[in-house]
């Protein structure tokens, strides 16, 4: 059994036990408000993205197009280094709140297209359904369209959430402790990288995993029967 | 027919759509018409007579290029008209029922009551459930819209309508869409809602309900307004070359 502490000492995993909870706690709660940012994001830039207001729908395509032209590292570092520069807030963002809006916007700028899809998919006799009975605009949305469109595309969006997970260990580059910078821990201190990252790897398999069952639960409550 | 002032009062409509590229169709030409209160007006006419695009415009759903439309002394046309207030008096039921399909049966029926009447959770069950038992599926209010046959959904749409209190209801061919089997069913409810005094506007190429339940006939064709009258001289004295040889393609 010697080959096996030789590849991967699970002895030394278990005394970084601690260091691995912590990261994968940091990396949940990270994602967590970065998904919440980027499905409000992007629900609000799909919306716009569809408006007739030249206005709006300009910014809204610019917003898109200027996330996917940019690598996620770089996005990192210009929020992070970038934002205290305006003048909108009184202190600079800490490595932890530039890190989460960065990959907010990141992520949302890809959630705002699949929402845009999702929304255009939806019929326009629901549409005329809610009109008929004097729903505005707003309840609309809110009652009719954004929870069919969410359940339609909802395996898309559970695919951008693994996404945003993953690139989320790209804010350990700006100081920021997480599941990542756990596996980096057990590299510096003993030189383990198999240790450090298999482990980490298997780590974001089981985030991964409970996204997927509550991703089919959320979708059975929104569809209704069809899904 | 009563002598109170009329529920919808149309007068002068147009509508024009404009498809580039080909010539323009002109969908309502000065169409004026009147419903009074407890009247059922049935709309009959060939396919692309301008019937339901009439129908579409007394809730909004159609704009119109000129003239006006009064519903219940409220002037849908008027620049500053809010529509969604408007709509909630005027019930439309579709060819295609438009029910919210990520709702069951009773919440489509709840769901417009308290988000649009702000009526409670409890007193919108309430007046679901009687709904639904109203339209005679009373055991379907825990099904989806897929689950449910043509005529129950249609039912369904019916009772959504209703739980509104509306004015008016609106009817664009409403048993369409349906099974055979299922239509009579959907007439009947119709029929029976007719002589309980509800305010109908109905498009429809069922001839049986027309001469039935209808107090006036208003036949279409290219837009306008050909003949006019109650089921008796439409059906069996029509004057209009026209009015008769539709008739006859359609009995």
């Amino acid at each position: 059994m010697d080959w096996i502490l030789d590849f991967y000492n699970y002895r030394v995993v278990g005394q970084y036990l601690p260091e691995f909870a912590r990261g994968l706690g940091s990396t949940a709660w990270i994602s967590l408000l970065a998904l919440g940012i980027s499905l409000s994001v992007g629900t609000i830039g799909a919306i716009m993205r569809m408006s007739a207001n030249p206005v709006l729908w300009r910014i809204a395509a610019g917003y898109v197009q200027a996330i996917r032209s940019t690598p996620l590292l770089i996005q990192i570092y210009l929020i992070y280094f970038t934002f205290p520069a305006l003048p909108l807030l009184d202190r600079r963002l800490d490595e932890l709140e530039g890190g989460i809006i960065a990959l907010g916007l990141n992520a949302g700028a890809y959630m705002s297209e699949i929402i845009r899809a999702g929304i255009e998919s939806i019929s326009r006799g629901q549409v005329e359904g809610a009109q008929s009975v004097g729903m505005t605009y707003l309840q609309r949305m809110r009652h009719v369209v954004l929870p069919q469109a969410f359940a339609r595309v909802a395996p898309p969006l559970l695919g951008q959430t693994a996404v945003l997970i993953k690139d989320s260990s790209l804010v350990s580059f700006i100081g920021v402790f997480e599941l990542f910078g756990a596996g980096l821990v057990v590299l510096n201190e003993r030189l383990m990288p198999n240790e450090g990252f298999l482990t980490v790897a298997v780590c974001y398999l089981v985030i991964y995993t409970v996204m997927l069952s509550v991703t089919k639960f959320a979708q059975r409550r929104l569809g209704g029967a069809t899904g | 027919m009563t002598n109170e002032t009329p529920i919808v009062v149309v007068k002068d409509i147009c509508k024009t759509f404009n498809i580039p590229g080909r010539p323009p169709v002109h969908a309502l030409r000065n169409v004026s018409n009147h419903v009074a209160k407890g009247e059922v007006l049935v709309v009959i006419g060939p396919s692309g007579s301008g019937k339901s695009t009439f129908l579409r415009a007394l809730n909004g759903l159609e704009t119109i290029d000129s003239g006006s439309i009064v519903i219940d002394g409220v002037e849908l046309t008027a620049a500053k008209a809010n529509l969604n207030l408007l709509r909630q008096g005027v019930g439309m039921v579709f060819q295609h029922f438009n029910l919210f399909q990520h709702k069951t049966a009773l919440e489509n029926l709840t769901m417009p009551q308290t988000v649009v009447l702000k009526r409670s959770q409890s007193e919108a069950d309430e007046i679901g459930r009687r709904l639904l038992d109203r339209v005679g599926i009373g055991d379907k209010d825990d099904s989806y819209p897929s689950e449910l046959s043509g005529g129950q959904q249609q039912r369904v749409a019916i009772a959504r309508s209703l739980a509104m209190n509306p004015k008016v209801m609106l009817f664009d061919e409403a048993t369409s869409a349906l099974d055979p089997e299922t239509v009579g069913g959907v007439l009947d409810l119709m029929k029976e809602l007719a002589t309980e005094g509800t305010t109908m506007v109905v498009v429809t190429h069922e001839m049986g309900f027309a001469r039935e339940a209808a107090d006036r006939v208003t036949f279409m064709d290219g837009g306008e307004i050909i003949e006019e009258g109650t089921p008796d001289t439409v059906f069996d004295d029509p004057r209009h070359e026209r009015t008769r040889s539709f008739l006859s393609q359609i009995i």
